[in-house]
Order: structure tokens, then C-alpha cells, then sequence
């Protein structure tokens, strides 16, 4: 039995670490924008369908497809929060956001049925079905080039944050908006930036997705609670946070499945993040609230 | 405050005020919505009623609402394709009772409260001569006490968990396989092989979901009884998006079969592909749904579909005049080869075939009759095989076929005693 | 003379009251009075939501709670008590309501520890508790759902019964609202919403304000989940407790405008009606979607805040206009003529 929690343990770790890829642009944007994107599920599906359509066209690895999609995720961010975000009046923002990113995921998932129908599709490559024996486990290639690629990218993120301008602009709009406009960072423009790396990131979390799920337009609604959870969790604005918290939120379901039944493991989960979240309501890497902007 | 908003614009425009305010833009679209709305409310009223008379160039009309968007809509385009391909072979021969027959037919985005409206439109406002089913057991309830209440019978294919037979509704049919025995035939075999070929130990995963979990425990017994042993039996949320710990938790018991409760591909192709990547290759793997849907499995799971058994009363191969029919019109109409046809085809296709056998036995398309009719014993054929209704609406002539995918084409093998019934690859070929 | 905001208001809503009661006499065709009715429950369920979440700031997207909590109290207490489909079903709506009601208590008390984004995502969380909990116990039916009595009613008058009767609670529900945001609580309310603490140093004790908003708004919501499961004859977990209902009645309410009286009611009554009326007649095409979606956006974009705080800000300004034309000065040609 031992080994059974062994194994919920590694594969909660593997599996955290996408959901962490999906999740660290919803920080992002969550915590510099004050936005709530319910438009982040879609936006992964939308990643994993490029990333098929370039690997069954053309014949692209599917880490090679990346190249193309994060880049134009990219654009597509930019876009979204150009037309539509900036148009809403800072009262209400966060409220609002919810209205406008909820219209705009129904606008994708409509594209996506137009142009892919509703059948289920999946991504395929030689690693995907294979894996490695170590230890006694046998560890699937796909997830452990995912996990890798979730903590280059991630780690990628955090060099952004910390070493460059930009970010520097962006993690003073993230402490105290109107301070930052008063030292002469253009806020709006490191919002609409903010946002097109927060939707580009998806992309990667969008291919390792679709590898190692079905996928189909719908497949976005499941996804975006447990996105929200993950970064409330993890601390609005904190990338390693948003790491911390999806593997905490994925081994902990993993273990709860074999210990009790995996009906339960969802709601134990649940059940720990309101109680950690009344304890320290910021999250667990998060600032603690000042008083409100 | 609307009156007062509304006053206070018809005042402006009387002084001459210009309204090309955020303010008023927000009124206008309020009043025109509002406008479209009562507009709406107007003409959705009636429409006369169609009664065919031969000759009379009306049209029958059956409305049928259907999961075409959201959760079930690969399985409802499915049936839309099933009615489809009935309503042109009537058309082809003569049509009903004389008089061309038309699909009305509404999605409902797989929502209770949408179907409700849609039945309800169907039957009030379009006043459809007949109804069809929509998609899924948990749309069907709602649906067919709408249809119980204005007299209509509910033909339907894909309704069949036990909860829908519970309400004691006398206009339910059911033309496809009882869901609680769809399990039986693939369960007596594995416990009737000689004790050397039997397996010792099955597991039996499923989803939280009124199809599946009636399914498991009647196999489950009947395997049992056999001295199989039960290694795993846990029911696993319905809205999982990550398999990968139930499938690892189930390979790591090193089940000889493997029962697993799923609705629908991704399920499948989720737990083939971790099963695949633990290097656990059970002796048998049957699954309850999602096999069936022919090249949509086939796409998700590509070569590892070889061996996967699933239970049905359809299969593209079927040895029957009326499917192997269907099967070429379908062909023809959409393209594609006969092993990719989804199964649901076949059960859309199957009710329209008894609603037609109904319709021209009593000669009219009146309710009461056809239920009486439909509820008098009588056996039906139909490109699923024969259909006989007992007093619940339940098809208790269909049989219990299992299939299995052998070269990438689903193959009848069970059961056994049946001419059409191939041999079994038992064990199954390991993954790859 | 321009009569005042309250006579104006009161004449207002009879006019409202006045069509709530005739409608379905005047459009009697049944697909009309079941839209009709499914807005009516949005209706109930938006003002209740607005009067909470509106006025305090705190958006909770977790009150399908108490939606589905009032749908399985009427279903599990029409099977106890052996009830036959009738009237003597809806005697278990005030029970739905006040099953929710106190689940609302810990479901507050824990929640409203919390501010802004936390308090949304854990609202979020008591939710998918909820929605995992009707699948899994044996009293709730599981996967399966439970059943509600069917009434022999027939099929004419049918739906008008439902209609009426969610008509009532919606009444008591705007009386409800209305009487909370004009009233000292509501002013309480508001403080909170422009700065709990600021509210708390001047002597509002906001925890209990928040928590009694907060069980206020939940029953309302219970008793149309209540009347909502008997119309439709049976309820499943993954319907009673929905994701897509929390979010619809955010969206209507700040569609109508939020912390408006009348937004929450012309929200629902725009966007169900909408939404049904465009699956209805034309959703058996893919673009669909695609025309929803971008038709939400435009109304969204052009209306920031809400229809009806946009239409309250016209008014002075059309007060304005009037009040100026009444002063202008008569032409001077009359004045040198009497010389």
C-alpha cells in the first residue's frame, strides 16, 4: 500500500506541475490587473487546438509547435485586453471583468467549435503513451518534459519579475497602482503587456494539456474553477505560489483517492483550501491585504 | 425608475432634446429587446396544426430536442444524423401515412431548463405531429412529463437509467438495450471460461453517473459467483479532469479485467493512456460507453483500440437488412467508412423506425392510439434488432451484443452462441 | 410640475405589479409562460443575490448553494411525507427557503471572514462542496437525482399555477430588497461596500450586518430552487447545484445594475428571455456561440455600468434641459411692441 502512496505522490507532482503552467498567467493577471479571467479555460484549450493543428499540418513537435503558439497567444491577449478590458471604468473592474471575460470565452469556444466541431481530440506524439521505469514507477515522458517545461517557463517568468524593467514596473502597478503612476509608469501599457504574457504562458500549459487529456470546445468550464482555486491558493500575484499551490492542490487529491475514494478527493480538497483560507486569507505566498485601493 | 427614465426621455424628445447620450443608447436597446421580446412572445403563438390526409401536401412534422452544444453535443449530432438519415429514407419511399415528413428540431445545449422550453415549444407553439427524445437520461425525465401532460408519446434511444422508468410514465419508449443488463453477456463469459482461462481478479471503476453505476454491480455479481475477485470498486467524480491517479490506483492492483463505467471517449482514452504508460495490460478491458462511437474513438486512442470490448444493441457490421440500408445511406449522405459510424446513429435511426411502424399500423398520428399500440406487446424490427416494449416503456427484446475492436474495426463477439458472433481476442493484445 | 421620486416610483412598480399579474392571462401559450416563469425565477434569485452582494461589495458566486439546497429540501421532503403532485407540494417552498436560510449561518460565518478576491473563490469552493456532496450521499439519490411529484393537473393552466406562485415570492422578494436599501441596514450595507473599515471604526458592526445580508439573500434563492425543481420534475446534483447559475445571476444583476433595486429585475428579465428565445430559434447552428458571445460583448461595452444606472444618470440631466427651457426669457420683439 505504501507504494500506492508512493505513486498518488509522484503523480500528484508531475501532474501539479501543469496545472501550475495554466495557472501562472491567471496570477498574473488576477494580481496586477485585478481581473478575474474567466476566459483562462478557454484560452487553454485554445493553446491545445493550435498546437494540434500544427503538429497534424504540418507535421511539428509538439514542443516545437510552441515557437508558433506563445507568441501568438500572445497577440490574442494583447487583443482581448486592448478592445475590451481597457474600456472598463476602474470601479466595478473586478466585477465587471467577470461579465466581459465570461462574454469573450463564449466568443472562442464559438470560433473553436466553428472551425473543430465538437469531437474530442488529443495530442499525440511518440512520448506521450511512453514512459520511463525508475524506481519502481513507471514515470510517463510527457509529464516529466511538462514538469520541466513548467519550472524553464516559470522560472523564465520569475527572471521577468525580478531582473528586468518591466518588470519592475509591473510589480510596483502590482503593490500600489496610483503610486506607480505617480513615478511615471505608463500603467496601462504594462497592463495590456501583463496580460498578453499571461495569456502567452497558457499556450504551454494549453499543449501539455491536450496531451495528456481529450480535449473539445466545452472542455474549458471544468478547468477554470480549479485555475481559481490554485492561484487564490497560491497568492494573488505570486508565481511560486501558484507552483506551490497547484502540486499542494494536486498531490493532496492523489493521495486522498487511493487513502479513501477519489469522489472525496475533490471535496477534502475544497474542505482544506476554506480552511487555510480563513487562516490566512491572503493565500499562502500572498501580501497580506492593506487597506483597499 | 424605468417609468420614470421613460417619462422623463419622451419629455426630452419632445423639447427637441439629441439623444446621443451613453444613456439613452442603453434605453433604446432596453426598449428594443423589450420590443423583440413581446414580438417574439406574439408570433411564437400558433401555428396550425398538420394533420397529414394523404395527398393533401401537408407535411408531418416531429420535433425532437438535442444536445447540440455543451456537454453532450458529440453524441447529439450524432442522433441528429440518425433522424436525419430516417427522415430521407421515409421521404424516399412514399413518406407517412402518405405526406412528407420534416425534422423540427431545437438544441438545448445539454440544460434541464432549456429542454423543458424546447418540449414545450415543440408541442404548444410549433404543434409537431410527433416527439422524439432528446439525448441522455438526465434530459429525458423533464422532457417526457412535458410530453405526458399535452397526451404525446416519447419514443427516445438514449434515456434508459433507471431513474427515467421510475416515474411510472406511461408514453416512455425506450427502443434501445436496457442499461442495467448491457453488462450481462460480457460477465457470463468471463465467468463461464474453463477455470484455467478464467481471470482471478477484475476491477470495476465508474463514474458518477445514473448510466453507469447501475451497470456495475449486476456484472459484478455474476463474476463474483464465478470466484472472480473484486480488487477495485471505487466510483470516480463525473467532471474528473485528470485520470491519472484512479488509472494508476487501478493498475496498481494488476486486475486480470477491467470494467470500467465511462460515458464517453475522452473517459476511455484517458484511462488506455495511463494504462498504457504503467506498462498494465489486463486480459480484457471492456468499458460501458465510448467504444461504441466508432471513428471518434478510433481518432482518440488510435492502435490501442485493439482489443477494447464494449457493450451495445448496434454495430456497423450488424446482420441485418434495415442497418446494413442505413449504413450504406449513411455512407453515401456523410462520407467516411462504416466502421466510423457512432452508434447513436443507429438509435436515432431505430426510433424513427418505430414511431414510423406505429404511425402506420393505426393509421393516424394519434397519441393515445400509438401509445396503446406501441404498449400492446407487439414486436417491432428495427436496424437495432427487434423492439418490444413492456409496461415501463423498456425494450425488453433487444439483445445484449458485445464488441470488440479487432484491426481497428469493432467485431461482434459475444454472444457466443450467436452466428455472427467472431472469436474473442482473450487476452488482449498489450498496449503500445 | 415633474412629480416626485417616490410617487413616481410607487406608480412604477403597481404598473410592474399590474403586468406581473396579467401577463400570462394575456399571453396564455404555454412555451411563453415557461420562459416566462424561468425568468421569474432569475428574477427572485438575482434581487435576492443583488440585496447581498450589490450593496456590500462581497460578490459571492456560490449561491447555487442555496438554489440547490431549497431544490433538494422540497424533493427529499415530497418523498418523506408521501406527497402526491398538487398543491399541498408547494407548502415545502417556505421549508426550502428556510433550509437554506441556515445553511447559510456557517456557510457565512466562514465565508465573510474573508475580503474581495478570497471571499469569491471560497464562495466558490463551499460550492463545489455542496455540488460533490449531493453526488455522493445516499440521501440526495446520487447520480441518479431525485424526483418530484407529478400534479394531474392538466396541461392548460399548468405552467400559470408555477408562475403564480414564483410571482408571489418575487413580490416578497422586491419588498424584501426594497426595504433593505432603504433602510438604515442598507445605508450599514453600503458603508461597508465603500470601506469596511472606515464602516467598522464608526461603529457598524459589519459582521453582523454582512452575515444577516447575507442569510437574507439566501432565502429567497432557496424557495426558488424549491418551486424550480417541482416545475421541472426532477433535479441531478450537477443541475441543482450549477456553476453556470452563479454566474448568470451575477451577470444579470450587473447587466441591470448592481445595488439598483430595479436592475437585478430587468437583467433577469432581458438576459433569460434572451438567451432562451436565441437557443429556442437558433441555436441548431454552430454560430450560435459565436453570436452570443459577441452580442454580449457589445451590450457589455456600451453599458459599463449597468442599463439602469446609465438610464438614473439621464435623468437630471433631461431635468436639467427642462428646467432651462422653462427660463428662457420671451423673444424681445414682444416687450418693444407694447411701446
Amino acid at each position: 500500500m505504501g507504494s500506492a502512496y508512493a505513486k498518488a505522490v509522484v503523480d500528484g507532482i508531475l501532474t501539479g506541475g501543469v496545472y501550475a503552467l495554466m495557472a501562472a498567467g491567471l496570477t498574473l493577471i488576477f494580481g496586477v490587473m485585478d481581473i478575474i479571467n474567466i476566459a483562462q479555460g478557454i484560452m487553454v484549450i485554445l493553446g491545445a487546438y493550435l498546437s494540434y493543428s500544427l503538429s497534424v499540418h504540418f507535421g511539428m513537435d509538439l514542443f516545437a509547435t510552441l515557437i508558433i503558439t506563445i507568441p501568438a497567444l500572445f497577440v490574442v491577449g494583447v487583443a482581448v485586453e486592448w478592445f475590451f478590458m481597457r474600456r472598463l471604468a476602474d470601479r466595478d473592474r473586478t466585477a465587471m471583468s467577470i461579465l466581459v471575460t465570461y462574454a469573450v470565452a463564449i466568443l472562442i469556444e464559438g470560433g473553436i467549435t466553428q472551425v473543430y466541431g465538437v469531437s474530442y481530440l488529443q495530442l499525440h506524439a511518440s512520448y506521450v503513451d511512453t514512459s520511463v521505469h525508475i524506481f519502481g514507477f513507471y514515470l510517463p515522458y510527457i509529464y516529466l518534459y511538462g514538469f520541466a517545461l513548467a519550472i524553464v517557463l516559470l522560472g523564465a517568468l520569475y527572471a521577468v519579475l525580478y531582473l528586468t524593467r518591466f518588470g519592475q514596473s509591473l510589480r510596483a502597478a502590482l503593490q500600489d497602482r496610483r503610486a506607480a503612476e505617480l513615478i511615471g509608469i505608463d500603467v496601462d501599457r504594462v497592463r495590456t503587456i501583463t496580460f498578453g504574457i499571461g495569456i502567452a504562458v497558457t499556450a504551454a500549459g494549453g499543449m501539455v494539456f491536450g496531451a495528456t487529456n481529450s480535449f473539445n470546445p466545452n472542455s474549458g468550464y471544468d478547468l477554470i474553477s480549479r485555475l481559481l482555486t490554485i492561484v487564490i491558493l497560491g497568492g494573488l500575484g505570486s508565481i511560486g505560489g501558484a507552483l506551490v499551490a497547484a502540486l499542494f492542490m494536486l498531490v493532496l487529491e492523489d493521495v486522498v483517492a487511493v487513502a479513501w475514494s477519489p469522489v472525496w478527493s475533490t471535496l477534502v480538497f475544497f474542505a482544506v483550501l476554506v480552511v487555510v483560507l480563513t487562516v490566512r486569507p491572503e493565500g499562502l505566498f500572498g501580501r497580506a491585504a492593506t487597506r483597499a485601493q | 425608475m424605468i417609468l420614470k427614465s421613460v417619462v422623463e426621455k419622451g419629455v426630452g424628445k419632445l423639447t427637441g432634446m439629441r439623444t446621443k447620450t451613453n444613456g439613452a443608447r442603453g434605453l433604446l436597446l432596453a426598449m428594443v429587446v423589450a420590443a423583440a421580446l413581446v414580438a417574439g412572445a406574439w408570433t411564437s403563438g400558433s401555428r396550425a396544426a398538420t394533420t397529414c390526409i394523404k395527398g393533401s401536401g401537408k407535411t408531418i412534422t416531429i420535433g425532437a430536442s438535442l444536445s447540440l452544444s455543451g456537454d453532450f453535443s458529440a453524441d447529439g449530432q450524432a442522433f441528429k444524423r440518425g433522424y436525419q438519415l430516417w427522415v430521407n429514407n421515409v421521404n424516399a419511399h412514399g413518406g407517412l401515412l402518405g405526406c412528407k415528413v420534416a425534422l423540427d428540431i431545437v438544441s438545448d445545449a445539454s440544460s434541464p431548463a432549456q429542454v423543458a422550453t424546447n418540449y414545450q415549444k415543440l408541442i404548444s407553439s410549433d404543434h409537431v405531429d410527433l416527439v422524439f427524445g432528446p439525448f441522455s437520461s438526465l434530459l429525458t425525465v423533464p422532457s417526457a412529463k412535458i410530453a405526458n401532460r399535452f397526451g404525446y408519446a416519447m419514443i427516445e434511444g438514449a434515456g434508459g437509467a433507471p431513474a427515467v422508468f421510475a416515474t411510472g410514465l406511461h408514453n416512455i419508449f425506450d427502443v434501445s438495450l436496457i442499461i442495467k443488463n448491457q453488462l450481462i453477456t460480457s460477465a457470463k463469459f468471463f465467468a463461464g471460461l474453463p477455470k484455467s482461462l478464467r481471470p482471478k481478479t477484475a476491477a470495476y471503476p465508474t463514474s458518477n453517473d445514473p448510466f453507469t453505476e447501475p451497470q456495475l454491480p449486476v456484472a459484478r455479481a455474476i463474476m463474483e459467483k464465478a470466484g472472480i475477485k473484486t480488487v477495485y470498486a471505487n466510483v470516480f467524480p463525473a467532471e474528473t479532469t485528470d485520470y491519472t491517479p484512479i488509472a494508476s490506483a487501478v493498475a496498481t492492483t494488476n486486475a486480470d479485467v477491467v470494467m470500467l463505467g465511462s460515458v464517453d471517449v475522452p473517459t476511455v482514452s484517458a484511462f488506455i493512456q495511463a494504462f498504457a504508460q504503467q506498462h498494465y495490460n489486463p486480459k480484457a478491458f471492456i468499458a460501458t460507453a465510448g467504444p461504441d462511437q466508432g471513428a471518434d474513438f478510433l481518432k482518440a486512442v488510435g492502435s490501442n483500440a485493439e482489443g477494447v470490448m464494449v457493450p451495445n444493441g448496434w454495430y456497423y457490421g450488424y446482420a441485418n437488412a434495415q442497418s446494413r440500408a442505413m449504413v450504406k445511406a449513411y455512407v453515401k449522405q456523410f462520407g467516411g467508412r462504416p466502421a466510423d459510424i457512432n452508434a447513436d446513429v443507429a438509435e436515432g435511426y431505430a426510433v424513427g423506425q418505430v414511431a414510423q411502424a406505429a404511425v402506420n399500423a393505426t393509421h393516424s398520428l394519434d397519441q393515445k392510439k400509438i401509445i396503446s399500440y406501441l404498449h400492446s406487446g407487439i414486436t417491432l424490427q428495427s436496424v437495432q434488432g427487434a423492439v418490444k416494449f413492456d409496461s415501463l416503456g423498456e425494450n425488453v427484446a433487444a439483445k445484449a451484443f458485445t464488441f470488440q475492436w479487432q484491426n481497428s474495426k469493432p467485431v461482434q463477439i459475444l454472444p457466443p452462441g450467436d452466428p455472427n458472433s467472431r472469436k474473442p481476442e482473450f487476452p488482449k493484445r498489450a498496449w503500445k | 410640475m415633474i412629480p416626485s421620486r417616490t410617487a413616481l416610483g410607487v406608480l412604477g412598480g403597481l404598473v410592474a405589479l399590474a403586468i406581473l399579474v396579467g401577463f400570462p392571462l394575456a399571453f396564455s401559450n404555454p412555451t411563453t409562460t415557461t420562459i416566462a416563469f424561468f425568468v421569474l425565477i432569475f428574477m427572485i434569485a438575482t434581487t435576492a443575490w443583488n440585496a447581498f452582494s450589490g450593496l456590500s461589495g462581497y460578490i459571492a458566486l456560490g449561491h447555487a448553494v442555496f438554489f440547490g439546497s431549497g431544490a433538494y429540501a422540497l424533493a427529499i421532503g415530497a418523498e418523506k411525507l408521501h406527497l402526491s403532485g398538487g398543491w399541498s407540494v408547494f407548502a415545502l417552498v417556505p421549508v426550502s427557503g428556510v433550509v437554506a436560510g441556515v445553511i447559510a449561518v456557517p456557510f457565512g460565518l466562514v465565508a465573510l471572514r474573508t475580503r474581495r478576491h478570497t471571499f469569491v473563490v471560497i464562495t466558490i469552493a463551499i460550492f463545489f462542496i455542496f455540488q460533490l456532496l449531493a453526488f455522493n450521499l445516499g440521501i440526495t439519490g446520487g447520480s441518479s437525482g431525485l424526483q418530484t411529484p407529478t400534479p394531474l393537473w392538466t396541461a392548460v393552466g399548468y405552467n400559470q399555477r408555477f408562475y403564480y406562485v414564483a410571482a408571489a415570492i418575487l413580490v416578497l422578494t422586491v419588498a424584501m430588497a426594497c426595504g433593505i436599501r432603504y433602510s438604515r441596514f442598507g445605508l450599514q450595507l453600503l458603508a461597508i461596500r465603500d470601506d469596511e473599515d472606515r464602516a467598522r471604526g464608526l461603529g457598524v458592526r459589519t459582521r453582523r450586518v454582512k452575515l444577516l445580508a447575507f442569510v437574507a439573500s439566501a432565502i429567497p434563492t432557496g424557495m426558488a430552487g424549491g418551486v424550480y425543481a417541482y416545475f421541472l420534475g426532477q433535479i441531478f446534483p450537477q443541475f441543482a447545484f450549477d456553476p453556470l447559475f452563479d454566474i448568470s445571476i451575477a451577470l444579470m444583476a450587473f447587466f441591470g445594475g448592481l445595488g439598483t433595486l430595479t436592475g437585478p429585475l430587468l437583467g433577469a428579465l432581458v438576459l433569460e428571455s434572451l438567451q432562451q428565445e436565441f437557443t429556442l430559434n437558433f441555436s441548431a447552428g454552430s454560430l450560435y456561440l459565436i453570436v452570443y458571445g459577441a452580442l454580449f460583448l457589445v451590450v457589455i461595452l456600451l453599458l459599463p455600468r449597468g442599463v439602469v444606472p446609465t438610464l438614473s444618470s439621464l435623468a437630471p440631466r433631461v431635468r436639467e434641459q427642462i428646467r432651462r427651457r422653462a427660463e428662457v426669457p420671451p423673444p424681445p420683439d414682444q416687450a418693444r411692441d407694447v411701446a
